[in-house]
């Protein structure tokens, strides 16, 4: 170890005044320096200019120009000072080695092990209730930190609040009639005083101007006047798949582009997402009120873990 | 005065004799030591502008009227937190120039963060001693990636809630305690109970802040003690540091790099609209827009999602989303973790435990190169890939195609990289003499019809700084005698 | 290549491959791409020399005479209130006279009828136009849509072949083949719509396609959702209540028809002339452009003031 390497510092003789390393980097000082004070007075006139500005309630656009070149113009004059009119150098620094020496490592290697053996294993039962003890009190904490936040998640995510004649209203809770949809047209639809509810949404499209059923085989029960109703959660993510391509009869979810096929049940085409948007079983009443005829048949929205 | 001063202190926190090795610290001219500062500045902008916007804020999730100054969203239902945004954006003065200037500072921290971290990664600065640094600097990556997320969502808008029902989702696909981590975060399902406003309100002032607080504090204390790397040159050892002192010429330079920044970040602000919520309106759990991207950030997780196939895993009762879980929380899982273990993995690999304080140059250590060529290209292509819709649109492409060629590219591209990257290294290697500071050759044509290069005149710092054998910083430099400072031959020294 | 300048090669390669000497062009391009993002009118598929034809000022002088002949099937249903169009309510239908149906039959026979047939009954190439009504033709004549210059997917907006009275006199042709049925012509009065009540309607039941900032995007198969920016009041109604090409039909049952005129007025009001309050808007296409600025514009810019800075070594 040198003396340099304890972080002294040595007496250093007074420059020459001919050092080379004490000149400016510019070549020519002068302009240098005219260009940095230049700089700089834009930078007081810009501040001067942002006060002004924000005195007399200018524009987003002045404040910011006024700010904004006075912050740059007067840092340019800063940093041109000091890269062309300090001295130029090149200087040194030794670098010290920071690790320490073997034997301060030994000593406090030596000093963990023998302190630590001879308090810790002298007395192993209190260790080893210290041990327990602070296991115990780190398990609990987590209990508040994590379970405090929210509720357990039980049966929720696989219920909605669509049950067997709920009726269909809009966002707005106005009921929906059979004849609210022309052909290829499409709505938002809620149950009745759940206006607004995520799980709940549902896209309902008008396929058709028939009494004939529709929608996939096995399933034509579950529409009614030409209408289907899907789940407006989209299985891949829950974005709401509110984009409906009428000519090629696709449901597409705007956030990742996953289609699904209308007419075959919203089976997925194309894009992330593995499953059919669950489809509402719907009817129409005596007054041609839209109702639920059924619920889901299976969670709406993204895959989790409880999933079956 | 100062004399007096520094005595007092000193007698009582004895801070000359360190004060004066870190006035002495030498800090290495190269370019690309400055790029970590952009990251440090922006985040100075982001405290800042941070505190004033905070003082407007509400982080609630409480429904009110909107009764402010924009008309098309006067009388409609919306959320405390989106109504004080919009407040702050239309009548707070320098609201919106100080919303947009957090905005784009973020954009820009995060930016500059990568950009610093690919310098460091490429020349090797991560090696023996500065495993730690580099650790720290991946956690700050990740944080700075978390916060801006949080962030962007706090107003409440269409857009940004749409990325918060996304996160939900994420949560909820990971296996076993995925709808448990989401209840209790959003307290209950989606949307929750209305605390997850004010909860990332918290966590994006607070805490998040703290903790990159304290880390830039270990990763500057680091640099420090560790002094700088440099690159390898006359003069230049393992041993020594070759470059400006901290005073006065690095902090001139910083301090004007640090109003530069900011300057930048403000002129943004005022002039390039970012995040116009305003335009978007309240967010509403049955409400979409298309062509909605995340922060460019998180950009390489959406394009993830998007060109993953629909791989979904059911069996023995239970669901495992892979299409969600595989892209959004393994796969920045590795990344991640290839970044953290990275010093470590190639460490094993070349078998070298030295000290290294030279930096290597990239073409030198080509399987590196190709590799982070590798990394980049990775993420290059899913970041994209994010954007699938919007490039359909714009360039009249089929979207499947480009979703399609994505999901091809994800793989090639690496791959292409790899190879290209060590190539070109490789090549560069063997050309003689590139990569040396050399004047400029002007080829000229001669009288005579023939052509003649010549070395071109020396440029400022061609031949000075360069040549001259680097001296420790002097204690003070003498007055100049004022014959000599008119003098002919001896400039003056400006102080 | 002369030998001499080959001697040089080694230094050119390596100044291109500088930072300093590529980040400049970096920046160019950068600025180019913004500005290419910033300016261009919405999408590739805006014509740029696209000007909406005047359609409201003309459908007003051409009704001036009509202006009691409203369609009362255009009303809203019973349960809605049943609130039929009125000049009141700010979007009411016209009747367009029959002295347009001869010229518009030539019209049609002269530059329709190849491929929709000499009766709009439709073809192997074209659907059957009877029964859309002269506001579905209005639609796709004065968007420029049809006649159609290419067969790609979609047709695309692009400058009208025909003149306002033109188009009024084929969409009073095809409606005379089905009286009473399809779409009729409206004519709306912007300033009375509601734009709180836009906004809401156009996040709930347009943004999906159009995006919240009305500026379009890619569909599925080639097709896309236009950009609203340049489209008229009258053409947003008929589009509403005729669903031209992909887009889904709204009835006065799903979207009144104070909605409709909420809808346009949003539209035309506000997405048309968006408040950029913040600067340069970007087109509205959200994260994408703020991206390529904040790296290619703030980063880039900062890293130039970097090889300024540490130019030096």
């Amino acid at each position: 170890m040198s003396a340099e390497d304890d972080h002294s510092v040595s007496p250093l003789p007074p420059a020459a005044l001919d050092d080379p390393h004490l000149q400016p980097y510019a070549r020519r000082p002068e302009a240098a320096q005219t260009v940095a004070a230049v700089a700089m007075v834009i930078g007081f006139l810009g501040f001067i200019g942002f006060g002004v500005s924000y005195w007399v309630v200018a524009s987003t656009q002045w404040q910011a120009a006024t700010f904004g070149i006075g912050l740059f113009g007067f840092g340019f004059g800063v940093t041109a000072w000091g890269k062309y009119l300090m001295p130029q150098g090149p200087f040194v620094e030794e670098r010290h080695q920071f690790h320490s020496t073997e034997a301060e490592r030994d000593a406090m290697t030596a000093a963990v092990v023998e302190r630590g053996g001879m308090v810790v294993k002298r007395r192993k039962v209190l260790g080893g209730l210290f041990a327990l003890g602070s296991t115990a009190m780190g398990i609990v904490l987590l209990f508040p930190l994590l379970r405090s936040l929210g509720p357990k998640p039980g049966r929720t995510l696989f219920q909605t609040n669509w049950k067997k004649g709920s009726k269909a209203v809009t966002i707005n809770g106005r009921q929906v009639y059979e004849e609210d949809l022309e052909v290829g047209g499409v709505m938002t639809v809620f149950p009745e005083g759940f206006e607004g509810s995520s799980p709940d949404q549902v896209i309902l499209i008008r396929l058709a101007d028939t009494t004939q059923p529709l929608s996939a085989p096995g399933r034509t029960s579950w529409g009614v006047a030409g209408y289907v109703a899907y789940s407006k959660l989209c299985t891949h993510l829950g974005c709401p798949v509110g984009l409906y391509q009428e000519q090629t009869q696709q449901l597409v979810c705007p956030c990742h582009q996953s289609v699904f096929n209308v007419l075959a049940g919203a089976v997925p085409e194309f894009g992330p997402a593995p499953r059919p948007l669950p489809q509402l079983p719907i009817t129409v009443d005596a007054q041609g009120r839209l109702r639920a005829n059924g619920t889901f048949d299976q969670a709406v929205g993204p895959g989790f873990w409880e999933r079956p | 005065m100062i004399d007096e001063s520094l005595r007092w202190v000193d007698d009582r926190l004895g801070i000359a004799k360190g004060g004066r090795t870190f006035l002495d610290k030498i800090f290495p001219d190269h370019w690309s030591f400055m790029l970590g500062e952009i990251a440090l500045y922006s985040f100075v902008v982001l405290l800042g502008t941070g505190v004033f916007l905070s003082l407007y804020y509400v982080p609630s999730a409480h429904e009110i009227i909107y009764h402010g100054s924009y008309l098309p969203l006067r009388g409609q239902r919306v959320s405390e937190a989106y109504a004080s945004t919009v407040g702050l954006s239309f009548d707070v003065r320098s609201g919106l120039l100080m919303r947009q200037a957090h905005h784009w500072a973020a954009d820009i921290f995060v930016g500059a963060i990568a950009v610093h971290m690919a310098r460091v990664f490429f020349t090797g600065a991560f090696r023996k001693p500065r495993e730690f640094n580099w650790i720290v600097g991946v956690t700050m990556l990740i944080l700075a990636i978390v916060n801006g997320f949080l962030g962007y969502s706090l107003p409440d808008d269409l857009v940004s809630g749409t990325g918060i029902r996304i996160a939900y989702s994420i949560i909820e696909s990971v296996p076993l305690v995925g709808s448990y981590l989401a209840f209790f975060l959003f307290g209950g399902n989606y949307p929750g109970s209305g605390v997850i406003i004010p909860r990332f309100f918290i966590i994006h002032v607070l805490i998040v802040p703290l903790i990159l607080l304290g880390l830039l504090g270990a990763h500057l204390g680091l640099l420090v003690k560790q002094k700088h790397t440099q690159f390898p040159g006359k003069s230049k050892s393992e041993r020594n540091v070759v470059g400006s002192p901290m005073f006065p010429t690095f902090m001139a330079k910083t301090t004007g790099f640090l109003f530069m920044t900011t300057g930048v970040i403000f002129l943004l602000g005022g002039f390039v609209q970012i995040n116009p919520i305003w335009q978007f309106g309240q967010y509403e759990s049955y409400k979409i827009s298309y062509a909605v991207q995340p922060d460019w950030y998180m950009g390489w997780l959406d394009g993830a999602l998007r060109i993953m196939p629909s791989w979904e895993w059911v069996g023995w009762g239970h669901t495992i989303p892979l299409e969600v879980f595989l892209p959004a929380v393994i796969f920045p899982g590795i990344v991640f973790n290839i970044f953290y273990t990275w010093p470590f993995i190639e460490s094993r690999h070349t078998k070298d435990l030295a000290y290294h304080n030279l930096l290597d140059r990239p073409r030198d250590r080509p399987k590196r190169t190709a590799a982070g060529a590798a990394m980049l290209g990775l993420l290059g292509t899913v970041f994209f890939a994010s954007s699938t819709d919007v490039m359909a649109n714009f360039f009249d492409l089929p979207l499947m195609g480009v979703l399609w060629f994505f999901r091809i590219a994800v793989i090639v591209v690496p791959i292409v990289s790899y190879f290209l990257a060590y190539q070109i290294c490789n090549e560069l290697r063997q050309a003689e003499g590139l990569g040396k500071r050399k004047r400029a050759l002007a080829v000229t044509l001669t009288e005579s019809g023939e052509y003649r290069t010549e070395e071109s005149e020396p440029r400022p710092g061609d031949g000075a700084g360069v040549e001259l054998e680097p001296v420790p910083v002097p204690a003070f430099i003498d007055v100049v005698p004022p014959e000599l400072a008119t003098g002919e031959g001896v400039r003056r020294v400006m102080r | 290549m002369p030998k001499d300048h080959q001697a040089g090669e080694a230094g050119t390669v390596r100044r291109w491959l500088r930072p300093r000497t590529v980040a400049p062009f970096a920046l160019v391009g950068a600025v180019g791409i913004i500005g290419l993002i910033a300016f261009s009118p919405g999408s590739a598929h805006a014509s740029s020399t696209a000007t909406p034809a005047p359609v409201q000022a003309t459908a007003n002088t051409a009704t001036s005479s009509q202006a009691s002949a409203y369609v009362s099937s255009n009303a809203n249903p019973p349960h809605l209130g049943g609130q039929a169009p009125s000049k009141q309510l700010g979007l009411y239908y016209i009747t367009l006279p029959r002295s347009y149906i001869a010229p518009g039959a030539a019209l049609f026979a002269a530059n329709c009828s190849t491929c929709h047939g000499p009766q709009a009954l439709g073809g192997t190439k074209a659907p059957n136009l009877q029964g859309l009504g002269a506001g579905t033709v209005d639609f796709w004549v004065s968007t420029g849509r049809m006649p159609l210059a290419n067969s790609s997917i979609q047709a695309t907006r692009k400058p009208p072949r025909f003149n306002r009275l033109q188009t009024l006199e084929v969409s009073a042709w095809v409606q005379s083949l089905t009286p009473g049925e399809g779409v009729q012509i409206p004519v709306v009065n912007t300033s009375l719509g509601n734009l709180e009540q836009g906004n809401t309607l156009f996040t709930l039941n347009c943004a999906a396609c159009h995006t919240i900032t009305g500026a379009g995007d890619a569909l599925m198969d080639g097709a896309y959702a236009p950009t609203l920016h340049l489209a008229t009041p009258t053409q947003i109604v008929e589009a509403i209540r005729s669903g031209p090409g992909n887009m889904p039909r709204f009835g006065p049952g799903n979207i009144t028809n104070t909605n409709a005129r909420d809808i346009a007025a949003y539209v035309t009001k506000v997405l048309q002339h968006p408040t950029n309050a913040g600067g340069i808007g970007l087109g509205g296409i959200g994260p994408v452009g703020e991206g390529f600025v904040a790296l290619l514009i703030g980063v880039g810019a900062l890293m130039l003031v970097c090889f300024w800075i540490g130019d030096r070594a």
